[in-house]
């Protein structure tokens, strides 16, 4: 069979909702289009994990600091989980390791910000958790099978730590003053980067993962669904939004494309956010710094007597 | 290292299933990273992890399909039980 006849095939298997396994037959573009996007999550997850922990020594009790410690550990399994899969595409974790620390790959936006206090881990847990969780569930039906298995167990972690971030919402927006304006603080400064977060809007006919239906909802639709499911939950603790304001429209919560400021994700895509240099200098140090326990752990173990 | 497919078994109902895949040099450090990705949370009592090199599989699907018509296998093969069951009861009320 011709590579042409290969692709016009596989084609027709995608289109009517077939599922690809690693050690199927694909096109080239398709290999390298979800192992970029599957890549691109698991790094989201390993540098998602490093705003939170920043938080850790300021968590305001035990148990507080405690199940952010799991959180956070359970983000750093997530990569875990995704890297694996992504090496079977034909990547070797070391290089997308020295990728991402060296710029050459990607992560998501939110995680190029500084977090100023628990206000913060609030917004992070509540609203990037459930931003996350809308673009997740929906990717549950992608058409690469091994990324929906890993999904289902991170979905089912992540619905975990949308409940512990509304816990920690519900606890400020219930306390005093201060403790309101915290979660109001962190709101102003966050509300831009998570409408940033869904992307701008999809080009249908330009994008290759929505045509292999490696992704199944196109951006403005994923944010639509999370302004109508949280803009009203926010509200009606008594917070308000900073630009771009969400307002009521047709019985669904909108925000005006107009007044969508892209310009600070465009310096993220260039890997230029307020935040990047440092936590990818983070990272690097870290991978360092953990050589000897990789070296460590790669040896068979050997028995003594 | 090597890969490894990892099983894990809720309780002695159910049956050991696919969780999912780690690297590891060896079966005892395989078995300490499973235990670390998949049963984090009570998720299964029981856990194999076998390198994937020793799993078999067909290298040609094709071969699962049946050769011929094996429908008499399955119970929809027999459903029509209702129409049956009528013919069986005309062909009773004509015995003498």
């Amino acid at each position: 069979m011709t590579y042409e006849q290969r692709l016009t095939d596989f084609r027709h298997y995608v289109g009517a909702g077939g599922k690809v396994e690693a050690t199927d037959w694909m096109p080239d573009d398709y290999r390298a289009g979800v192992l970029k996007f599957i890549e691109m999550h698991a790094n989201s997850e390993m540098m998602g994990a490093i705003p939170e922990r920043e938080q850790i020594p300021h968590a305001p009790s035990l148990q507080r600091k405690m199940s952010l410690t799991a959180k956070v550990q359970d983000e750093v399994g997530h990569s875990q989980l995704l890297y694996r899969i992504a090496e079977d595409l034909g990547k070797s974790r070391e290089t997308m390791y020295l990728d991402l620390v060296n710029g050459r790959s990607k992560f998501h936006n939110v995680f190029h910000y500084p977090t100023r206090h628990w206000g913060d881990v609030a917004v992070i847990g509540w609203l990037i958790d459930g931003a996350a969780l809308v673009t997740q569930a929906a990717l549950l039906e992608s058409s690469y099978a091994p990324y929906t298995r890993v999904l289902k167990r991170i979905c089912a972690e992540e619905q975990l730590h949308l409940r512990h971030g509304e816990d920690i919402t519900l606890e400020l927006a219930s306390g005093t003053d201060n403790q309101r304006a915290m979660f109001q603080d962190a709101l102003d400064r966050w509300w831009l980067p998570i409408v940033h977060f869904f992307g701008p809007r999809s080009n249908v006919d330009k994008d290759l993962l929505l045509r292999w239906k490696v992704k199944t909802r196109t951006n403005e639709d994923l944010r639509a669904e999370f302004l109508d499911r949280y803009v009203p939950k926010v509200l009606e603790l008594g917070f308000s939004f900073p630009a771009p304001v969400p307002f009521e429209s047709g019985g669904h919560w909108v925000v005006r494309e107009d007044d969508i400021d892209w310009a600070p994700l465009d310096a993220i895509k260039r890997n230029q956010g307020p935040e990047t240099a440092r936590r990818l200098e983070l990272r690097r140090s870290t991978y360092e710094q953990h050589a000897w326990v990789r070296q460590a752990l790669a040896e068979p173990a050997t028995q003594v007597a | 290292m090597d890969v490894y497919e990892v099983f894990r078994r809720s309780g002695h109902k159910q049956p050991f299933e696919h969780c999912g895949t780690v690297t590891a040099p060896d079966s005892e450090m395989a078995m300490l990273m499973a235990k670390e990705c998949y049963l984090r949370r009570k998720e299964g009592q029981y856990l194999w992890v076998t390198r994937r090199s020793e799993i078999h599989s067909w290298s040609d699907e094709a071969l699962l399909e049946p050769a011929a018509d094996k429908s008499y296998r399955f119970a929809h093969a027999y459903r029509d039980v209702v129409q049956k069951r009528e013919l069986a009861r005309r062909r009773a009320g004509q015995l003498g």
